[in-house]
């Protein structure tokens, strides 16, 4: 009786800490929703900031990533086409890879990358803030954290992460077009016709809103998970942790719910 | 010490748990403050915080960030941020905690003398170090 108890007890302290934890994510996305509808957020400061995190989260790693999205690209395309071929379904092979790669694998693969990279720096850099008083000393100065230091990474996140998804699926598309017809212009009208039937409207209007989602949970997830950090330096590496399992399940929960509602 | 820390709007300090934003420089820590709070542009912001350094005879540290600053270096940078606040009272908070490199009586004297210094620095501190203040007025 003891151990049911227990275990109630148990069950119910975490199902009220990932709803405190849900909340506290939703308020601040809620509260910098609003920041970001004020015409008064969009000062020269705050455009600074937000090209600032464009350039450390996609710009200065772009080579990097371009190599790293490139290689998997061919990998894939290659398996793809090898097994059309022994299948003898190579009419479905330019399909199949788009599907494959430039709606699914590029853009998870580019929120790991992201997550990985920036994810776990924003973490970081929060959870130090956090504990280090920096905050605190924002607050006396009367400068805004949220505008100063919030918002510029949560946009910067985003536009990141939907143009590096983006360009690793344009060369992703290229690669995939040199591999099936060659340096030749012959394929390219029943290329750009299989194109066409793929990215209808809605499958863009998806493939952008997902992109916008990845970024946004690369970003905002190791804020609030920064920010709960307490003012303890031995809780830092706890924070990450902790921030980066978040983001991780956002992940593939936005990818699991993206393919269900694409193909079930 | 949790008065101190508990002050009002009104309040400029410089404390040891007020510290500067670590992955900037000295002077962008104080031009953030006119660039946010007056909505000056970056670089009018820049001019004035640099106007500040030079005005405590330390303009040398704008382009440190805070962990390559010798503790009086940091002291000069959070000391011009309480100043730019433009605030009615300025209260520099136990300034042996943060001054720990330097007899900080005078040095927090000699940066008051600089010419354009105005109104008044209140200092709050242990009253076992009463006589490191004496001592600084005695050599006066």
């Amino acid at each position: 009786m003891h151990f049911l108890a227990a275990s109630i007890e148990s069950l119910g302290a975490k199902l009220a800490g990932w709803f405190t934890i849900g909340y506290g994510t939703f308020a601040f996305l809620t509260k910098a929703s609003l920041l970001l509808l004020d015409r008064t957020t969009w000062n020269h400061a705050t455009f600074d900031v937000v090209i600032k995190q464009v350039y450390f989260t996609a710009v200065q790693i772009l080579h990097v990533f371009l190599g790293y999205s490139l290689v998997i690209a061919w990998l894939i395309i290659s398996i793809i086409l090898s097994t059309a071929r022994d299948f003898g379904l190579t009419a479905f092979a330019s399909e199949m890879t788009i599907r494959v790669l430039v709606l699914e694998l590029l853009p998870f693969l580019t929120a790991l990358f992201i997550a990985l990279r920036s994810g776990s720096a924003i973490n970081t850099e929060v959870a130090l803030m956090q504990v280090n008083n920096e905050l605190d000393a924002l607050a006396h100065c009367k400068v805004p954290p949220m505008q100063f230091e919030f918002l510029p990474r949560l946009v910067g996140g985003v536009i990141s992460v939907v143009l590096l998804a983006g360009l690793a699926g344009l060369s992703a598309l290229l690669l995939a077009y040199l591999s099936i017809y060659g340096a030749s212009i012959a394929g390219f009208e029943p290329f750009t016709h299989t194109m066409a039937k793929i990215f209808d409207f809605r499958i863009v209007a998806g493939l952008l809103v997902k992109c916008a989602l990845f970024g946004l949970a690369v970003t905002l997830i190791p804020l609030t998970a920064g920010l709960e950090t307490p003012k303890k330096h031995f809780m830092v590496p706890v924070s990450v942790l902790r921030g980066m399992m978040r983001v991780f399940f956002a992940i593939v929960a936005i990818e699991v719910v993206s393919l269900a509602l694409k193909y079930i | 010490m949790a008065g101190v820390a508990a002050l009002s709007d009104g309040v400029a300090r410089v404390a040891l748990e007020l510290p500067l934003r670590a992955n900037l420089s000295a002077l962008d820590n104080i031009a953030l403050i006119p660039l946010y709070q007056r909505h000056y542009g970056i670089s009018e912001s820049t001019r004035q915080a640099q106007a500040i350094l030079d005005q405590l005879g330390h303009a040398e540290i704008a382009p440190l960030r805070d962990p390559d600053m010798t503790p009086a270096q940091r002291f000069v940078a959070k000391l011009a941020r309480a100043l730019i606040l433009k605030r009615p009272r300025l209260v520099i908070d136990r300034p042996g905690a943060m001054l720990y490199d330097v007899p900080y009586p005078e040095f927090i004297q000699q940066l008051a003398a600089q010419d354009a210094m105005s109104g008044i620095w209140e200092i709050f501190d242990f009253s076992w170090n009463r006589n490191l203040y004496n001592q600084a007025l005695l050599s006066e």
